[in-house]
C-alpha cells in the first residue's frame, strides 16, 4: 500500500514519526513533492478564499498526491498536550479537505487529541493500523520503533539544527568568525518550507549570521518564559513561539529577532502582539515582521530581509545617526 | 469603581440590570459608532478579528467617560476569543490606561478563582442578593430577545415601512434612563407590547432567511450592518440561530431539556463535522441542517474576516447545500466592509430565493459560492 504524506504543516515536526511508522507497517511512503508555484496555485484554487496560506497550501500538497498514492494521511491534531489546542484549523482539516478536493483516494486520518487524557496516545495509531489491516501488537511495535526516530530527530534539533538541514541531511556547523545570531520564529511549516520563507535561513546564514530558530530551544524554558503569563496560553504552537521569542530576548543571545508570519494566521495576530509589546517595554531589541501569502514577490521580501540586517549592523556602528533602541520620532 | 463592558447586541441592558441592582456604578458604553471602530481599528492588532478591535473601542470610549474597571468573559479556546481579555490589557497599559480588567473564564476546575472574582464584583452584596440579581437580568434577556423576536416577525409584514424600527429606537433611547432589572425588565415589556400592535398585511408570505455564524457577528447589529433590518425591509423573515438568551441557557444555566435539545441538532451535523472546533463552527453547520430541515428558503451565514472556526464551517457548507438544496451564502465582515456591496449581495441573494420559490430557477447550482 502506498500513502501518501503532505509536504505541509505539521510535516516539519514529525516527519522522521511518521515515515518510519508507516514503513514499519509494510507501507510504501510517497511525500509529495516540495512546494512550487504549481503546488501552491493549485492549493489555493481548491480551497475557501478565506483560509490562510498553510492550509491553502496543505491542500495543494493533497491534490498533488493524487494520483500517485493509494492512500493520503491526514493528521487531526486537536490537541498535543493537556488542556491545549493547536488551531481551530487543524481540528477541522479533515472535513476541508473532503469537502473543497474533488476525486480524492482514501484519506486515512489520525485522530490524535490529548486534550483531556494523555495517558492513550497510541490509540489513534492502533486505529489507523485497523484500517491499513495491521494487528495492534504490531502497530505497537512500530510506533515504538518510529517514537524512537522522533526522539533522536528532536535531540539534533536541540543541538542547534534545523529540520532543514536534517531532511536535506547536510550538518550544519557553527561558523567561526559568525557576525552574531539572529532569532527566527515563526511555525515551521513556514520557516521550512523553502518557497514560503524564500529560504530565509541560508539567506541570513549567507550574510554571516547563525539562526536560532523555536525547535532548538529547550520545552522547558519555553515552559518557563510561559508561565508569566496572567492566562495560560492554550495554543501549544503559538505558546513555543511566544516562549522561544521570550527566551532568546531574556539571554541576550540574539542580535535581531525576524518574525515570519502568513497572513491570515489567527494565533500569529495574537502571539506577535504580545511579543513586539514585551520586546519594545523590555529588552528592546530590532525585531521585524515579515507577513506572506501566495501573492509575496521575492524581491519585496529580500529588500525587508536587507533593511533589518542593515538596521542591526548600523546600531553597532553608527549609533549617533540611528534611533538606536527602537523609538522611532514616530512614537512606536 | 466603576465599571464598564463591552457591547454586544442587546447584553447591556442585562449587564446594567445587574450591576444597578448589586449598586455598582456602571457606565455604559456608548453605542458603537464609526468612531469606535476607527479607534478600536487604530490601537489592535492588523491581524485581529473585529470583535476585539470594536471592544477596544468600547474600552477606550468608556474609559474616557470615567470607567476603571472592564468586566468580560472569557474562554478556553482554541477560539481567539479566549485570549482577548490579555491581549487587550496589554494594548490598554501600553496607551497609559491603568484599569483593572476582570475576566470570567468557565470555571472548569478552579471554581476558587471563579467565586474570588464574583466577590471582588459584589463587595458587600449578600449570595442571595447576587443569585436573585443574576436570575433577573436572565430574565431581562429572556425578554429582550423575545421582543427582537416580534420585531423579526413584525418587519416583514409592516404596512409602514419603519414601524418597527422606530418603536425600536424609541425603546433605546428610553431604557438608557431606567435604573435596576425590574424598571428595565417593566420597559421591555411595555415595548413587546407596542410591538405587537403594529399593524401587519395579512396576506403576505414572506421568505425566510436564518442566520448563522459566528455569535459577536449575528448578536451586534453594528458589525453586521443591521443585517436583519435590511433583511427585513427586503420583506423576509429572519430566524436567529444564535440569542443572547440561548447562550445563557446553554453555558449559565442548567436547563438540561435545552441541552438535549441543542445536543440532537448538533447530532445532525455529524456526517460534515462532529466534534467542536471552536467558537461556533459546529452549530454553524448542524443549524443550516435544522433550517434546510424546517423549511426555510436560504441561510446566511455571517462571520468577521480571518475567523478560524468559521472558516472550516465555511469550506463545509457546499457539501452541505449539496445534500439538502438550501442556498447558502456566506458574509464576510470586517472594517473595511462597505454597506453598498454589502447590501447589494443580499438583494440578489433574496432575489434568486424568490425565483427559486417560483420555480424559475434551473442550473444555478454552484452558482451562489464563491469557488
Amino acid at each position: 500500500m502506498k500513502i501518501g504524506l503532505p509536504r505541509a504543516l505539521l510535516y516539519y515536526n514529525y516527519y522522521p514519526l511518521w515515515h518510519a511508522f508507516f514503513e514499519e507497517l509494510g507501507c510504501q511512503v510517497v511525500t509529495s513533492s516540495t512546494t512550487s508555484k504549481s503546488t501552491l496555485d493549485r492549493g489555493v484554487m481548491n480551497c475557501v478564499d478565506d483560509a490562510c496560506l498553510p492550509i491553502k497550501l496543505f491542500h495543494g500538497h493533497v491534490v498533488d498526491l493524487i494520483g500517485r498514492a493509494d492512500a493520503v494521511f491526514i493528521p487531526r491534531l486537536v490537541s498535543i498536550c493537556p488542556g491545549e489546542y493547536i488551531c481551530p484549523k487543524f481540528i477541522g482539516l479533515p472535513e476541508m479537505i473532503k469537502s473543497s478536493i474533488k476525486g480524492l483516494p482514501e484519506l486515512l486520518v489520525l485522530n490524535y487529541n490529548a486534550h483531556r487524557n494523555h495517558k492513550d496516545v497510541h490509540k489513534p495509531y492502533i486505529e489507523l493500523g485497523k484500517i491499513i489491516g495491521v494487528k495492534p501488537s504490531k502497530v505497537m511495535l512500530a510506533l515504538q520503533k518510529a517514537t524512537e526516530k522522533q526522539q533522536a530527530y528532536e535531540m539534533l534539533l536541540r543541538k542547534g539544527q534545523t529540520p532543514l538541514d536534517i531532511l536535506k541531511g547536510r550538518k550544519y556547523s557553527k561558523k567561526e568568525e559568525c557576525k552574531g545570531i539572529i532569532g527566527l520564529i515563526g511555525h515551521p511549516y513556514l520557516l521550512y518550507d523553502e518557497f514560503i520563507s524564500m529560504g530565509i535561513i541560508s539567506k541570513l546564514r549567507n550574510r554571516g549570521y547563525d539562526v536560532l530558530v523555536p525547535e532548538n530551544i529547550e520545552q522547558s524554558q519555553i515552559e518557563m518564559a510561559c508561565s508569566q503569563m496572567p492566562k495560560k496560553l492554550f495554543w501549544s504552537y503559538g505558546k513555543k513561539l511566544l516562549g522561544s521569542g521570550l527566551t532568546m530576548l531574556e539571554e541576550k543571545k540574539v542580535v535581531g529577532i525576524v518574525f515570519l508570519s502568513s497572513f491570515g494566521c489567527g494565533i500569529d495576530a495574537f502571539i506577535v502582539e504580545l511579543l513586539q509589546r514585551y520586546n519594545h517595554r523590555q529588552y528592546r531589541i530590532p525585531s521585524a515582521l515579515i507577513t506572506v501569502d501566495e501573492h509575496s514577490g521575492q524581491a519585496g521580501f529580500d529588500t525587508r530581509l536587507e533593511a533589518f540586517i542593515d538596521m542591526v549592523e548600523w546600531r553597532d556602528e553608527r549609533e549617533g545617526y540611528v534611533p538606536p533602541y527602537g523609538t522611532s520620532i514616530f512614537g512606536y | 469603581m466603576k465599571v464598564t463592558f463591552p457591547h454586544m447586541g442587546q447584553v447591556y441592558l442585562a449587564i446594567k440590570g445587574l450591576l444597578d441592582d448589586l449598586g455598582i456604578e456602571v457606565v455604559v458604553p456608548p453605542p458603537i459608532t464609526e468612531k469606535t471602530l476607527e479607534i478600536g481599528t487604530k490601537l489592535s492588532p492588523e491581524m485581529a478579528c473585529l470583535p476585539l478591535k470594536i471592544n477596544i473601542g468600547n474600552y477606550v470610549e468608556s474609559i474616557q467617560k470615567g470607567a476603571d474597571t472592564i468586566i468580560i468573559a472569557g474562554s478556553c479556546g482554541p477560539c481567539r476569543f479566549g485570549y482577548y481579555g490579555v491581549v487587550q490589557k496589554e494594548i490598554l497599559k501600553d496607551l497609559g490606561y491603568d484599569v483593572n480588567m476582570i475576566i470570567f473564564d468557565p470555571p472548569n476546575s478552579d471554581y476558587g478563582v471563579f467565586i474570588d472574582k464574583i466577590k471582588k464584583l459584589a463587595g458587600k452584596n449578600s449570595w442571595i442578593s447576587v443569585a436573585q440579581a443574576f436570575k433577573r437580568a436572565s430574565a431581562i434577556v429572556k425578554e429582550a430577545d423575545e421582543m427582537l423576536d416580534i420585531a423579526l416577525k413584525k418587519r416583514a409584514r409592516e404596512i409602514n415601512k419603519g414601524d418597527v424600527d422606530s418603536r425600536l429606537n424609541c425603546f433605546e433611547q428610553e431604557v438608557l434612563s431606567r435604573h435596576g432589572n425590574d424598571e428595565i425588565l417593566e420597559t421591555i415589556r411595555k415595548y413587546k407590547e407596542i410591538l405587537s400592535q403594529v399593524e401587519e398585511k395579512s396576506d403576505v408570505l414572506p421568505l425566510k432567511i436564518g442566520l448563522v455564524g459566528e455569535i459577536y457577528t449575528l448578536i451586534e447589529p453594528y458589525v453586521n450592518l443591521n443585517v436583519e433590518k435590511k433583511l427585513g425591509y427586503l420583506g423576509v423573515e429572519v430566524y436567529r440561530s444564535i440569542t443572547l438568551y440561548e447562550w445563557v441557557k446553554l453555558h449559565l444555566s442548567l436547563d438540561v431539556k435545552y441541552r438535549m435539545r441543542h445536543k440532537r441538532i448538533l447530532r445532525k451535523a455529524a456526517p460534515y463535522l462532529s466534534l467542536c472546533v471552536g467558537g461556533h463552527a459546529w452549530q454553524t453547520i448542524a443549524n443550516t441542517i435544522y433550517y434546510s430541515e424546517c423549511g426555510v428558503d436560504g441561510v446566511i451565514q455571517i462571520m468577521p474576516f480571518g475567523c478560524m472556526p468559521e472558516i472550516v464551517a465555511e469550506s463545509i457548507l457546499p457539501r452541505v447545500y449539496q445534500d439538502y438544496g438550501t442556498p447558502v451564502m456566506t458574509l464576510v465582515v470586517d472594517e473595511m466592509t462597505g454597506e453598498a456591496g454589502y447590501f447589494t449581495r443580499l438583494e440578489a441573494f433574496v432575489d434568486l430565493l424568490e425565483q427559486k420559490r417560483r420555480g424559475r430557477v434551473d442550473g444555478y447550482k454552484e452558482g451562489l459560492f464563491g469557488n
